[in-house]
């Protein structure tokens, strides 16, 4: 009982959105006598993770988990650091930059995991036995039905490059997406648009560029503001954190496009030396496992590569079958994203396209 | 009886010659094969004496004319052969039997003699009393399924006894058919021969029964 | 035929066996190595074409070079899924645009310009595949030679490699299994007519002399030639051996009747009561000398006969009494009861009817003059598997300890009886050639009994 206050109280006092929170973890005791701990450095907000987080314990009521939540670049960063230093960060790392997560297990940052869960990932989602994608998350439109009409509702690319284009004045300064000098994911997504389609792509950043685009660090930080009604579109939103708002805020509505539906899998990466190396490893399992899958679908993440879309979501039937979905291999030519030069090369594009001069990706509007 | 003695060694054939004439017969001695042929083409006999080793014309070969011409008379084969071949090689060409060189004289006379009354056309058919079986043709006995070796004066005896079985013959009368008139015979001679009959018919399902100062008789035991 | 080591088949199977494990083993190595080197070229091709791609994409402009690195580069070397893969830059002032800034780091770039380079390497711990292609600008502003170094690591084409060498393997095997099996079976093809006259002599009887009349391979002629000119030399041994019997017998038995037929003549003159105590001593002795002749003969023929005559099923009852009818003598005394029975049984045996005849005219030639005093009695009957003839007198029988010793040659079982000579030795030595035995039973009240024991024939004809 004095555990669940204490619970209940670390969780009123953490921040709703996630900064980076340096070295102050969220920390979940164990339910039983703690014999092992385990370090879980993440891009993913909390909210989203607790529900896996819980479950495991139930599963694993020995271990005690210290959970520290960054975004991306951040914790692409301190493990970058941290395994050139020879000392890792953490036992496990979450992130749904995976082009971030490649880049280290390239980088010889990772320890390998063979199980018989690790065996049922997907080809695509497993590299190496070091990278794990362990979600399936569309990337997706929000909009806010209470100031976007339904004719308006875009359902695809150039949908949306369109309807800003023809009600530029209605929607200026209403539409809001990731800011890929500060998120990993943010580029990772804009990257793969831009491999996807080039025109449309340019076409789209035009628009936004002329729609006056809002850019923020943080899917969580754009979907507050649309449920705010400070904007009316979010542009690139991971299904799962959208849905969790939508869940709260039923004016929200998720449009799956229906040209092509880049699909995430977030991915998890044991630390090379992991000092909790067994805990690492049970979690990890836990993540692939069926019921750790389940708990995702139903409470966590809410996308699954297998079944239907979740209720209220505009889209296809299922994405897997409608042959929109563009699922971003977890694979080497993840290695091309994660190039510096054209890293760079590319945020400076971006910022010049959406803002006109080239801004330090380094040097946020903040 | 007319003999013909087919030998060509001469101590042998000398031997046999005076041995068969000494007992009254008449011996025609032949040293070559061709020439016993010969003879043999024109002149009948009681019986031949042949030994199958011969100069010119074995005595294989003479057998087979002989027999070829369907002569009746009986053959005797000597062989100095081992193999028991020609022994029955000379059987199945129709010798009547045969003796190994060398051989006991009294053999050759016993067998010569039995070979002659054979020829002499004694009846042929088979008489049987109780299990007493008796071929007059092969002149032997049996006792049921046993063979038993009777002598030719037994074999007589047990022939007149048993041709009529139950009628008694008294002792003259067994005396006079056995040794005929001619022989000085005690007539104890018919009690000997009766007694070795008796024994050598011992289990047999026949007996002979002697009726003391009448004579014998043969009696199967089923009509008792 | 694979019981011991000397056989053709096992030795020639041992022979091949090692020479194609020896060449399964060579194909192997030589297999390992050439998945090696395929697999090496595989995955170079791979790299070289990313790292021209990657180099291919560079540009110049305004002075200064871009780099906007393909994904379809980085796919390319994705093909190999499981290898981490690294990269570096090299602007031609030396500088690293981008990549891993210590990739290769002391390798002399200058040397590698038209042709790309490939060798191995390693880095961060692994061992790596490393490629450097160059590439020459001629900007006014930026001239010289740019290099990309690709590197990669060797898992999968260590992979691959070990798949094909995998693979070959399996195939050698296979392949060595099959011709193992084509070789036992050619080697079994090729030893047939062997085994096919090993089975012609086999079968054949002992005491068929004619040459082998099998087809046979031309190798094999000589081998068959040798056996047939050998059988010939024994048909003509064995029919010399024949002949000399044949005619030691008739030697010899012709002027021994000429001797008894003159001591014969002799005892029908008169002659004093010394001289014919004398005649009756030479008549004896003359008896006695045919005999033993015969006898030997009779052995000799006997000891022939067991190689060399085929053995025919025969009625043992008309073949006793034969022999009966010719061992008792008319002149028999007519005290002695002699009878002759047969049960109804009616036996059969394989054997040779000359030998057998032999053998129980010996032993009832036996009984009449060593044995019987006044009963004399052959019984022929069957009992378990065996033809049985029993031959029983009244006399005072041989005691146990000399049964052994009777059955050698010229054994004596009287002290003053002269010798018993060859007679149950004959008979002994038909009774085993035909797997028999000769035995005797103990003395009882009627008598002493030799008995012959015979296999009887099982099955009808043959």
């Amino acid at each position: 009982m004095r555990h669940l206050i204490f619970l209940l109280v670390l969780f009123m006092s953490a921040p709703a959105t996630a900064q980076a929170i340096g070295k102050k973890p969220v920390i979940f005791p164990a339910l039983s006598t703690a014999s092992a701990t385990l370090d879980i450095h993440a891009a993913t907000d909390l909210p989203a993770m607790e529900p896996l987080l819980r479950d495991f314990q139930q599963a694993a009521p020995d271990i005690t988990i210290n959970y520290f939540e960054y975004v991306t670049n951040d914790l692409y960063k301190a493990a970058d650091e941290a395994c050139r230093a020879g000392h890792p960060i953490g036992d496990i790392l979450l992130s749904s930059s995976v082009d971030q997560l490649m880049k280290l297990a390239n980088d010889g940052c990772a320890g390998a995991h063979r199980s018989p869960e690790t065996k049922r990932t997907a080809r695509w989602a497993n590299w190496r036995d070091e990278v794990f994608g362990f979600t399936y998350e569309p990337s997706i439109f929000v909009y806010d039905s209470r100031m976007v009409p339904p004719e308006d509702v875009p359902r695809s690319h150039a949908d949306l490059a369109e309807l800003l284009r023809r009600r530029i004045d209605f929607y200026r300064g209403r539409i809001g997406t990731y800011d890929i000098r500060l998120s990993g994911i943010g580029y990772l997504l804009a990257y793969s648009d831009a491999r996807q389609t080039t025109t449309v792509y340019g076409r789209l950043l035009e628009s936004m560029s002329r729609a006056d685009v809002v850019t923020r660090c943080c899917n969580s930080e754009i979907l507050e503001l649309i449920t705010g009604g400070q904007l009316y579109i979010g542009y690139n939103i991971l299904g799962s954190y959208a849905y969790a708002a939508m869940l709260k805020n039923p004016h929200l509505r998720i449009v799956v496009p229906q040209d092509y539906t880049l699909v995430l899998r977030r991915g998890a990466l044991i630390s090379k030396d992991a000092p909790n190396l067994a805990a690492a490893k049970r979690f990890l399992d836990y993540l692939l496992s069926e019921r750790g899958q389940r708990v995702s679908r139903e409470k966590a993440f809410f996308f699954a590569e297998d079944g239907t879309l979740p209720k209220g979501v505009d889209g296809p039937e299922t994405l897997k079958e409608s042959g929109v979905a563009r699922p971003i291999r977890i694979g080497p030519s993840l290695l091309a994203a994660q190039d510096q030069a054209q890293r760079l090369r590319f945020i400076a594009d971006w910022a010049d396209v959406l803002f006109g001069s080239a801004r330090r990706p380094d040097d946020p509007p903040k | 009886m007319r003999i013909l003695l087919v030998e060509d060694t001469l101590d042998v054939g000398e031997a046999i010659a005076r041995r068969f004439k000494a007992i009254g017969h008449s011996v025609d001695w032949e040293t070559s094969g061709a020439a016993a042929a010969d003879i043999l083409d024109s002149t009948g006999y009681d019986l031949i004496i042949l030994d199958v080793m011969l100069p010119e014309l074995d005595g294989f070969e003479i057998l087979r004319r002989l027999r070829r011409a369907k002569s009746p008379a009986p053959v005797l084969v000597l062989t100095a052969r081992s193999e028991i071949e020609d022994r029955v090689e000379a059987l199945d060409l129709g010798a009547d039997d045969y003796l190994v060189k060398p051989f006991d004289f009294r053999e050759l006379e016993a067998r010569a003699r039995v070979l002659m009354r054979r020829h002499a056309g004694e009846p042929t058919n088979i008489i049987q009393c109780g299990d007493i079986i008796l071929d007059r043709a092969s002149r032997s006995a049996r006792v049921g399924r046993r063979e038993i070796q009777l002598k030719r004066r037994e074999i007589s005896l047990l022939e007149i006894l048993a041709s009529r079985p139950g009628r008694v013959f008294s002792k003259d009368e067994l005396l006079q058919s056995l040794f005929g008139f001619d022989e000085d015979v005690s007539p104890n001679a018919v009690e000997l021969y009766i007694g070795r009959l008796r024994k050598k018919l011992d289990c047999a399902k026949a007996r002979i029964v002697t009726l003391r100062g009448v004579g014998y008789q043969l009696v199967p035991d089923d009509t008792e | 035929m694979t019981r011991n080591d000397s056989s053709l088949f096992t030795r020639l199977a041992v022979l091949v066996s090692l020479v194609l494990c020896v060449g399964a083993t060579a194909l192997a190595i030589a297999a390992w190595y050439y998945a090696r080197a395929a697999a090496d070229d595989a995955y170079d091709r791979v790299l070289k074409g990313a790292a021209l791609q990657m180099a291919d994409s560079l540009t110049v402009d305004g002075g200064e070079m871009i780099v906007d690195l393909p994904a379809s580069a980085f796919e390319l070397l994705g093909l190999a899924e499981r290898d981490r893969l690294f990269y570096r830059i090299v602007d031609p002032e030396g500088k690293t645009l981008t990549g891993y800034a210590d990739l290769a780091n002391g390798s002399d770039l200058s040397a590698v310009r038209s042709e790309p380079i490939v060798q191995n390497g390693s880095y961060s711990g692994d061992p790596v595949r490393i490629v450097v292609v160059a590439r020459a600008f001629s900007d006014p502003a930026l001239s010289g030679w740019a290099h990309v170094i690709v590197a990669q690591t060797t898992e999968a084409r260590r992979a691959l490699a070990a798949e094909l060498t995998t693979r070959a393997v399996l195939l050698v095997l296979i392949m060595s299994v099959m011709a193992l099996a084509g070789t036992a079976l050619a080697i079994r093809y090729a030893l047939r007519p062997v085994w096919r006259l090993g089975a012609a002599l086999n079968s054949r009887d002992s005491q068929d002399l004619k040459p082998i009349e099998v087809d046979m391979p031309r190798e094999m002629r000589p081998f068959v030639g040798s056996i047939n000119h050998f059988m010939g030399r024994l048909e003509r041994r064995v029919s010399q051996l024949e002949r000399f019997i044949a005619d030691a017998a008739h030697q010899i038995r012709t002027p021994l009747t000429a001797l008894t037929a003159q001591v014969d003549l002799l005892g029908q003159d008169k002659l004093g009561a010394g001289a014919r105590q004398h005649l009756e001593r030479v008549q004896q002795r003359a008896e006695e000398l045919a005999r033993l002749t015969n006898q030997l003969l009779s052995h000799a023929m006997v000891i022939h006969r067991a190689d060399a005559v085929r053995l025919a099923p025969v009625n043992l009852v008309d073949i006793a009494r034969r022999a009966f009818r010719a061992a008792v003598p008319i002149t028999l005394s007519p005290d002695i009861i002699v009878s002759f029975e047969a049960d109804e049984s009616d036996p059969k045996v394989l054997g040779d009817a000359v030998s057998l005849r032999e053998a129980i005219v010996n032993v009832i030639d036996n009984a009449l003059r060593h044995g019987t005093l006044s009963r004399l009695e052959v019984k022929v009957s069957s009992e378990a598997g065996n033809a049985v003839i029993e031959v029983e007198d009244d006399g005072p029988g041989i005691p146990r300890e000399a049964w052994e010793s009777v059955t050698q040659r010229f054994a004596t079982p009287k002290q003053n009886g002269g010798t018993a000579g060859l007679g149950f030795s004959i008979a002994a030595e038909v009774a085993s050639a035909h797997g028999g035995t000769l035995g005797f039973r103990e003395r009882n009240e009627r008598g002493f009994v030799v008995v012959l024991k015979l296999p009887l024939l099982t099955g009808e004809g043959d």
